[in-house]
């Protein structure tokens, strides 16, 4: 298991289309991706999951990779946020 | 005749046509074949998937991509792999059918969005409703009302009107849209007015009040609706239907058009905005940047200051949009005369002449200014935003507020935040004080933008608010004439751009005179900026100086006014 921190700056959150981009992202690997945000954990590959984080410009989300591809999962998604997601 | 919300301009007028969703009836009936719904679940899930794509490739074909995102959220909801799974563990779990599978996940969803308050989660909350019709409605074989197919001359009576619901809507054949729900900002509200629609929303109860088939006049530019009205009314309506689509089609050729004059002369034709939401009427009337950020709205009406943050999402969300067209944006200006409790401003016996806008904002750098500045210096590496100092009397004032600009520079690099290095910062010519020293202040200042409404003011000394001395109150005043000339004059000596961001540079008896001065920049409502355009393009400024010269000879603002009657009603 993998894990990283990472501040999202999209203007208004996780979103549906920035939280879109992020699911896509988390499909291309086999690994269980989700990320813990305060005292829930999401799953990357579902908008529901994301969006229901309610996750606003500015906090703080730790990124959890597990399985056979779990190092390039979380550099992928860490590399998707800083790149502002599509925003 | 009722009165509802205005929600798209124009006249329609045809026969209602009441577009209401069938109520579906959804019970908790129970199968035995669970694996077998499972696969009727997928099929139909499979074909609601198809259908929305159907329709977001048709509206970004018919409308635009924008307006299309709406459905390919959907696209993305209906796909995803937690709300079927749930779904799927329900009708298994519980040995239910599909349509109760769906109703049951889909709106744990709804609710959960709907609880969280914010906007932006509200719709989601629509959306995830919307589906959750569409899957059903596949599964029970009960098809939508077809609105792509309805008669010519159709006005679209409705409760609310469904994202997919709109996708459908063909302007050849609906004149009109009546909803009793929705807002301004609605998205059928958005939709209406990307496809010219005149709609009216918000007219409550009206679904009780008409029946199918009735004539239905509309006037989406003030909310009116009349319910089978005299033949007067309609002909009254007609008429103002042919005005009104004869005044836009001869507008609407100015878009896209440069604001050039017929000698040549190119201006820039810019808007005057107060939210960040109104970047989209900007780009709807097709101007070329924003020459007034007014950044008071995110300061009133709340109990604490905005955070830097906030500032800066704003600031970065117009920049980003206008997508390096300019964007000037005022700082701070505010003062006795508006109530803002958490900022300890006191009640100014004469707040025009006291504690206000740059002085208030110099007095206050710690926890005002300096986070305002450097809000908008992060968001400059976005955009091209250019920042405008309101109220200036004096050299020391924008000495201060530019060596603040550096310092919060500074800070940012050391920071290693970027921000656009050579944003140039401007006044807002609104003072005699500032008028009278405009050549100095020309060699200090990337920018001028002449702010009329305050200019009259502070040269006229008049209170336009107040009636038995509001007669004094015209920039066509010589006194502010003379004024308007000498800061234009001082701002081109030293070649930097001078503006207008007053009401006056839309007047149409100024836009002659602001040309032959030889104004660069002129900052307006948006929806003044076509018409400004059309009359910028019908001049030539070399023609218009002898015009100029004449009109400044006369010493009395009635001169002036009828000298300008005159020439407008000949040219």
């Amino acid at each position: 298991m993998v894990s990283a921190k990472i501040a999202i700056k999209n203007p208004t959150g996780l979103h549906l289309r920035p939280a879109g981009i992020l699911c896509r992202e988390a499909m291309n690997f086999n690994s269980v991706v989700s990320f813990r945000f305060k005292n829930t954990t999401a799953n990357a590959k579902s908008v529901l999951s994301v969006l229901g984080a309610c996750v606003k410009s500015g906090d703080e989300i730790t990124f959890v990779c597990e399985g056979e591809d779990e190092e390039e999962a979380l550099v992928a998604m860490v590399k998707a946020v800083e790149d502002g997601l599509g925003e | 005749m009722l009165k509802g919300t205005s929600a798209s301009a124009g006249i329609g007028i045809g026969k209602a046509v009441i577009v209401e969703e069938t109520e579906l009836i959804i019970s908790k009936n129970l199968v035995e074949d669970v694996e077998a719904e499972k696969v009727r679940f997928q099929s139909a899930l499979k074909l609601a998937v198809e259908q929305t794509e159907t329709l977001a490739k048709d509206l970004a074909t018919r409308v635009g991509e924008k307006e299309a995102e709406i459905l390919n959220g959907h696209i993305l909801l209906l796909s995803d792999p937690m709300l079927v799974g749930e779904i799927e563990t329900t009708i298994s779990g519980e040995n239910v059918v599909s349509e109760y599978a769906v109703e049951a996940v889909c709106n744990t969803y709804a609710d959960m969005f709907a609880s969280m308050g914010d906007e932006l989660m509200q719709q989601r909350a629509t959306d995830m409703r919307d589906i959750k019709t569409r899957i059903q409605k596949i599964l029970l074989g009960v098809s939508s009302v077809d609105i792509a197919s309805l008669p010519m001359g159709s006005i679209i009576v409705a409760k609310d009107l469904t994202p997919s619901m709109t996708a459908g809507i063909n302007p050849a054949n609906v004149t009109g849209i009546v909803t009793e729900l929705g807002g301004k900002t609605s998205h059928s509200a958005i939709l209406a007015r990307a496809l010219e629609i005149p709609a009216v929303v918000a007219l409550v109860g009206f679904i009780d009040k008409v029946t199918e088939g009735e004539d239905l006049v509309i006037d989406g530019s003030d909310g009116t609706v009349f319910i089978n009205p005299e033949e007067s009314v309609k002909a009254e309506y007609a008429a103002k239907r042919e005005i009104f689509l004869k005044e836009k089609k001869e507008l609407e050729q100015y878009i896209g058009k440069p604001t050039i004059t017929k000698d040549g002369v190119t201006v820039e034709l810019v808007a005057n905005i107060g939210k960040p939401e109104d970047v989209e009427k900007v780009l709807q009337y097709d101007g070329e940047g924003v020459g007034l950020f007014r950044t008071e709205f995110l300061f009133m009406d709340r109990a604490s200051m905005p955070t830097e943050e906030e500032q800066f999402e704003a600031y970065k969300k117009v920049a980003s949009t206008l997508n390096g067209k300019p964007v000037i944006i005022r700082t701070l200006d505010i003062g006795g005369d508006k109530e803002i409790p958490y900022m300890g401003l006191s009640k100014d016996e004469n707040p025009f002449l006291g504690y206000r806008a740059i002085r208030f904002c110099l007095d206050r750098k710690d926890d005002v200014y300096k986070p305002q500045l450097r809000a908008l210096l992060r968001a400059s590496a976005f955009g091209n935003i250019r920042i405008m100092v309101p109220m200036v009397t004096c050299l020391e004032e924008i000495r201060e507020a530019k060596a603040l600009v550096e310092e919060m520079k500074k800070e940012l690099d050391e920071k290693g935040i970027a921000y656009k290095k050579d944003i140039e910062i401007g006044i807002m010519v609104e003072t005699a004080a500032a008028s009278l020293m405009a050549d100095a202040f020309a060699k200090e200042v990337d920018f001028f933008s002449i702010g009329t409404n305050d200019l009259t003011q502070y040269t006229m000394s008049v209170d336009r608010g107040n009636d038995k001395v509001s007669y004094l109150y015209s920039p066509l005043n010589p006194a502010v004439l003379r004024s308007i000339r000498h800061v234009i004059e001082c701002g081109r000596k030293e070649g930097i751009m001078v503006g207008m961001c007053g009401e006056a540079a839309s007047d149409p008896s100024m836009i002659p005179l602001l040309l032959a001065f030889g104004l660069n920049e002129f900052s307006m409502s948006a929806s003044a900026i076509l018409n400004a355009r059309k009359l910028i393009t019908s001049y030539s400024t070399k023609e218009l100086q002898a015009m100029a010269d004449q009109a400044m000879s006369f010493t009395t603002v009635k001169e002036i006014e009828d000298f300008m009657k005159d020439f407008i009603s000949h040219s």
